[in-house]
């Protein structure tokens, strides 16, 4: 029993087991599948976060920036003023902090002024025209959108520079002039036909606008400020909050008293309030809304309480009127009540708390309407804004609508986003073949599914803000830009939501070796795969899924 | 350490650990069990002191120790672990597959009751029931022979391409501190030629191991198996000898200790061979014919030279440190094996003398040999006070 002849062992073999199809056994299937991160779900661009934050952590900014501009084409403005509802929808939340989504987005936008990087020519140009009426955020976003599909664009600004809101609303500590100067200049580079102090004042002048092109994109925002009862506008101690902005931001000076009530709780507001304290006034901000609904974003509130501006909320003025050298406000605290929808409320004034505020002027700030009366004739109104359908187009065929005299989503990147959208709904109309299809609505990656072992807990990497007190002796930059290396660390904490990220685990970790490499990517072996599913726990970012196969 | 060898007080584990630093191991995935612990304690120490470049792999449990232990063995390197106990029998899957694969894996092993109850004492029990696992098994019955083990063991399973495994008992030898001569570098390189396996897992021949086979070639992974422990008992005598040569301390499968003679021969493992040599020494004293056989390796059993030991006496008293449930002691039941259908074999007694860990002095053996010496033999296993 104990003798057998040496040959060479058969248990060591370069024979393979392919011949055993143990894709028989499944019962469910991986798929890869790219599907959008929580940030893009909220971005109001539809911007490819996940990808280009991978981009800046690979140390690829160009790349990080062509991806970030096919959807805006202005990062170094939004990534200053954004609302950036990505960041509140971050899966990373949950783990330890948010990514800084933001501050990387202004990382790129700068870079690509500091290298001048420019939009490539439309691969065809075609001979179809389309007009672009105001040169505001939306108007812009429109024409360049338009731009690289080739379209001709007219683009008519009633002011003698473009921006809109962006340069006459914005203030330069949040919004340097040269950063709007050179991002808009990008877009004129690839070809505009540009109309600056042309106003389309009219339903007549929209028409024979219309008349003269394939399309016409409406972007003429809301500029008519809303009136405070109570308050006569006619005093010179009153001044209009839009009028005020303008003019500080356009160098001229206040004749304002020292101490201002500023009244509104709003972005606006706060742009308002900080303005008029770099110019050496005190000011009060007085709100309806108690501090935690203040619609201004957190951190313009903290940032302007910083800079030493008082704020008396839940609180309306009844009064006001003139008291020696300066005015008394009488005021009365209330009840507020925020209503469904953003911007709606109810209040109800407490009686006996009743109380008085003295200043020396009044710069109201609540809110702006579209005018849209100039327009009744030719298009119809739903409440305060015209009325469009799902592709921005009016009730007249051909004239599309954008921004806020369309919308009552205020925040210039959900501007940007809609004049977008809008020139995609132009093209598609004009010639449906060549346009960009819809997007289709895709369930967000959820944080349950990215495999948190591979991203070890770090801090955000906060952009720093310039000291309280220079801050008040200019109007300098409040926020400062992020080190390339904190950028790339920051970028390094995103967790790649639903975004391959070819880390090769599923290659790697499969016992069936079902898993084929590709030039870009990944492939199932149907015949070996035995639907484990060790694939997908090993995916660190939740792109790989299972689903259930039914055999016959 | 330049010198030859450098005399040292060790304790029974930690002169394994001085064998393994010696040998260098190119693996040692470690998992820590009482009282095993100390062993792996003192590696990592060498480790951190960065004496030994041997890669250090700490899985979660020793089943994944023995799983490391095999797919490093198969890449060609050389492997160390070890174990006690409830490790051991966690193992057990794996001891399988380790011999099957030919992996020649050095293990040492602790020997520690098994729970439950649950205990801690020295018992034979966790390494014997892995008799049929494929594995060289080898015991120790003192610091000295452990570190002196585990060096021969590389040799000898890589010659055979056998996993082999070597036991010592649980405090009398793994706690127990006595002078161990350790050799140098130099000798233990010598000794021990570098592993070439004839087949690894190694990207450049492509070849693999595992596959699913048919029933001819299991079978016939068997009989390999069977031709290659045809040859331990050889290697073993070899690799002992050699080592004699060397230190002055020679070793075989087998050990007779003024036993050839002898009319009554106790035969025993582990650290019961250590009392057993004091209570012979004391029985010739009174004019009694006794020896002892040691039997130091257990698997393969070396059957023909147990007879051939054992065929001159008249009685065996078999002393075990386990107990096998329904059978009894079990080295008695392997020596009945071994001597049935011998010409005029002896009487077997088997006594069940330090299970649990019981202290069996010399006193208490040499009582015992006076007892049974001239008794008549039960088929069964005797429990013994």
């Amino acid at each position: 029993m104990n003798s057998i002849e040496k040959q060479p062992s058969p248990l060591w073999t370069n024979a393979t087991s392919e011949a055993r199809l143990t894709g028989t056994w499944r019962s469910a299937m991986p798929h890869y599948q790219n599907l959008p991160s929580p940030c893009r779900g909220a971005c109001p661009v539809g911007g490819r976060i996940a990808e280009w934050v991978r981009h800046i952590e690979l140390g690829d900014y160009k790349a990080a920036w062509t991806t970030l501009v096919d959807n805006n084409p202005f990062p170094a403005i939004a990534g200053r003023i954004c609302h950036h509802p990505c960041e509140t929808a971050c899966n990373r939340n949950a783990l330890d902090e948010t990514v800084g989504i933001c501050s990387l987005e202004r990382f790129v936008g700068d870079l690509a002024l500091k290298e001048g990087w420019a939009y490539p020519k439309p691969k065809q140009e075609r001979k179809e025209t389309i007009a672009v009426v105001g040169g505001g955020p939306a108007g812009l976003s429109a024409c360049y959108q338009l731009r690289r599909l080739g379209y001709q664009v007219s683009l008519y600004e009633s002011q003698e520079q473009l921006g809109g809101l962006l340069r006459y609303g914005i203030p330069a500590y949040r919004l340097e002039k040269k950063i709007l100067d050179g991002e808009i200049q990008r877009i004129l580079d690839m070809g505009v036909d540009l109309h600056l102090n042309a106003e389309v004042g009219s339903a007549q002048a929209l028409k024979e606008l219309h008349a003269k092109h394939d399309a016409v994109y409406l972007a003429t925002g809301a500029s008519r400020s809303k009136n405070l009862p109570g308050l006569d506008y006619a005093q010179s101690w009153v001044m209009d909050s839009a009028e005020f902005l303008a003019d500080t931001n356009a160098g001229k000076a206040c004749d304002l008293g020292r101490d201002l009530v500023v009244i509104g709780g709003g972005s606006a507001a706060m742009d308002v309030a900080r303005t008029a304290r770099r110019l050496g006034r005190n000011v009060t901000v007085l709100a309806l809304e108690p501090d935690d609904l203040l619609p201004a974003h957190e951190v313009e509130v903290i940032e302007a309480k910083e800079e030493a501006i008082t704020f008396v909320t839940g609180a309306m003025m009844q009064s006001a009127e003139t008291n020696g050298d300066g005015i008394v406000l009488k005021c009365i605290k209330v009840d507020f009540k925020p209503g469904e929808k953003r911007g709606q409320f109810t209040i109800d004034p407490i009686a006996g708390s009743e109380f008085e505020l003295s200043a020396h002027g009044i710069i109201p700030s609540i809110g702006q309407d579209a005018d849209l009366k100039r327009w009744q004739d030719l298009l119809d109104a739903a409440g305060p804004v015209v009325s469009t359908d799902g592709d921005w187009q009016t009730s007249t065929p051909g004239i599309f609508a954008g921004g806020d005299v369309a919308s009552m989503d205020r925040f210039v990147t959900q501007a940007i986003g809609m004049g977008k959208e809008a020139a995609w709904g132009i093209a598609r109309q004009v010639d449906a073949a060549t346009a960009p299809a819809r997007p289709e609505a895709e369930p967000l990656i959820p944080y349950e599914v990215i495999n948190t072992s591979y991203h070890a807990k770090h801090r955000r990497l906060q952009a720093a803000n310039r000291d309280v007190e220079a801050r008040l002796q200019t109007f300098d930059e409040v926020q400062l830009p992020l080190a390339l290396e904190e950028a790339v660390a920051e970028a390094k904490r995103c967790f790649s939501c639903g975004t391959c990220i070819y880390c090769d685990n599923c290659y790697l970790y499969c016992p069936d070796m079902a898993i084929t490499k590709l030039e870009r990517g990944y492939e199932v072996k149907n015949d070996y795969c035995k639907g484990c599913g060790l694939c997908v726990a090993e995916c660190p970012t939740g792109s790989i899924h299972m689903e259930k196969e039914q055999k016959a | 350490m330049n010198a030859i060898s450098n005399k040292m007080l060790l304790s029974g584990n930690h002169a394994v650990s001085w064998a393994v630093k010696l040998v260098q191991p190119d693996v040692a995935p470690v998992y820590p069990i009482t009282p095993q612990t100390p062993i792996l304690e003192k590696i990592t120490e060498f480790e951190g002191r960065g004496e030994i470049s041997t890669e250090l792999v700490t899985p979660e449990s020793e089943h994944s120790a023995m799983a490391a232990c095999i797919s490093a063995s198969l890449t060609g390197a050389r492997v160390f672990t070890a174990t006690s106990s409830q490790g051991l029998l966690l193992m057990h899957e794996l001891l399988h597959y380790a011999s099957g694969a030919r992996a020649p894996i050095v293990m040492f092993n602790v020997n520690r009751t098994p729970a439950s109850p649950w205990g801690f004492w020295p018992d034979q029990l966790d390494s014997l029931s892995q008799r049929d696992t494929g594995w060289v098994q080898l015991y120790s019955e003192s610091p000295q022979e452990s570190l002196d083990s585990v060096i021969q063991a590389y040799r000898i399973a890589e010659t055979v391409s056998l996993p082999t495994m070597i036991s010592h008992d649980a405090f009398y030898v793994s706690h127990s501190l006595e002078v161990v001569d350790v050799p140098g570098e130099k000798m233990v390189r010598d000794f021990l030629p570098d592993y070439e396996p004839e087949n690894m897992l190694d990207v450049a021949s492509g070849k693999s191991f595992g596959a699913p086979i048919d029933q001819k070639t299991w079978n016939r992974s068997r009989r390999e198996m069977a031709a290659s422990f045809a040859e331990v008992e050889a290697q073993v005598n070899a690799a002992g000898a050699d080592w004699g040569k060397l230190t002055g301390r020679s070793y075989g499968a087998l050990e007779e200790y003024r036993s050839q003679d002898a009319d009554v021969v106790i035969v025993t493992m582990g650290s019961m061979c250590g009392t057993a040599r004091v209570a012979v020494d004391a029985l010739r004293d009174q004019g009694l014919s006794v020896g002892l056989l040691k039997v130091r390796q257990f698997r393969p059993f070396p059957t023909e030279s147990v007879c051939k030991a054992l065929g001159h006496a008249k009685s065996v008293v078999v002393l075990d440190r386990n107990y096998s449930p329904g059978m009894g002691g079990i080295l008695h039941q392997e020596l009945k094996a071994a001597l049935y259908g011998a010409a005029q074999g002896p009487k077997v007694h088997g006594l069940l003398a330090g299970v649990g860990g019981m202290n069996v002095p010399p006193e208490k053996i040499m009582s015992l040999v006076g007892q049974y010496k001239d008794a008549e033999p039960s088929v069964e296993s005797q429990w013994v006070e």
